[in-house]
């Protein structure tokens, strides 16, 4: 990564912690119990889709 | 709706490792969000949430918030606020969807062009889900699955900034605003606040890391 591209990564890692993204009461808080990443889930492996290679599934939270 | 499966356990461990913590973060914010903005929580998601805490920053001190707002509500007060708020009889207090935020309308020119956003980033409904995609709560879990890979590989900054500039930034702040002064929200008032928050931050960081070069190395 050039010294550029490196700065910019830098001010926007120091403005996320600034704001309260991040640091000790941050991911971990929030992941407390698996709040987080526990909707998205491959209910049904296969389907129609599976033949384009790009095309990936999207698993939206069941609510209907 | 939860099946987890050694497919989807591979690609979080390598994110992980290589995804610096801010980044998961808002991750996993968004994929709070999505998760609140999808159902009602139930009893273990509240008494999950009623554990949280949040630092000094207007963010932290609403995920504080957030936690004293989830041990005074019952499951039921949960779901019969959401009900209000979002099913309603007819329609509820609020309608969270892009095209009816930008149009007035349901099913407009916004959702269309949503639905080539994601065709271009190999995201797709599942066939079951009958929710038109630009409800709030599919935008902040395509969000998350870009930040952590769910889709394929993460998705660089500049993907995730077209996507949020064009599809959320133009209606959410609005939105989580509206849920936020809301009459029949009262836990859910806090989860207005912290995506009204959450969306400044975004808006703000992604303008920050702009650039022609990042542009460049992200395709």
């Amino acid at each position: 990564m050039s010294e550029q591209a490196d700065r910019l990564m830098a001010k926007r890692r120091e403005f996320l912690k600034l704001l309260g993204m991040g640091g000790a009461a941050g991911a971990a808080a929030l992941t407390v119990g698996g709040v987080a990443p526990s909707q998205a889930a491959p209910a049904q492996p296969e389907t129609g889709y599976r033949e384009t290679a790009h095309v990936r599934k999207f698993y939206e939270t069941a609510r209907f | 709706m939860t099946v987890a499966s050694a497919s989807v356990a591979e690609p979080t461990d390598r994110v992980t490792r290589e995804i610096p913590e801010e980044e998961l973060f808002r991750a996993q914010l968004y994929s709070l969000l999505s998760r609140l903005l999808a159902a009602a929580p139930d009893a273990a998601l509240l008494a999950t949430l009623g554990r949280i805490s949040g630092d000094a920053s207007e963010l932290g001190q609403s995920f504080a918030a957030l936690a004293r707002g989830a041990a005074a509500a019952s499951a039921a007060d949960a779901a019969a606020e959401y009900h209000d708020l979002f099913i309603g009889i007819g329609r509820g207090e609020l309608v969270p969807y892009g095209s009816y935020y930008l149009t007035g309308f349901l099913h407009e020119r916004p959702l269309a062009e949503l639905r080539d956003a994601l065709a271009g980033l190999g995201v797709v409904r599942v066939p079951e889900v009958k929710e038109p995609e630009d409800h709030i709560a599919a935008l902040c879990e395509v969000m998350a699955g870009l930040i952590e890979g769910a889709f394929g590989d993460p998705a660089p900054l500049t993907v995730q900034r077209r996507l949020f500039e064009r599809h959320i930034a133009p209606w959410a702040a609005r939105f989580f605003a509206e849920l936020e002064a809301a009459q029949t929200a009262k836990f859910y008032r806090v989860v207005g606040r912290i995506g009204r928050l959450f969306i400044g931050i975004e808006t703000t960081s992604f303008a920050m890391t702009a650039s022609d070069e990042l542009d460049r190395r992200a395709t």
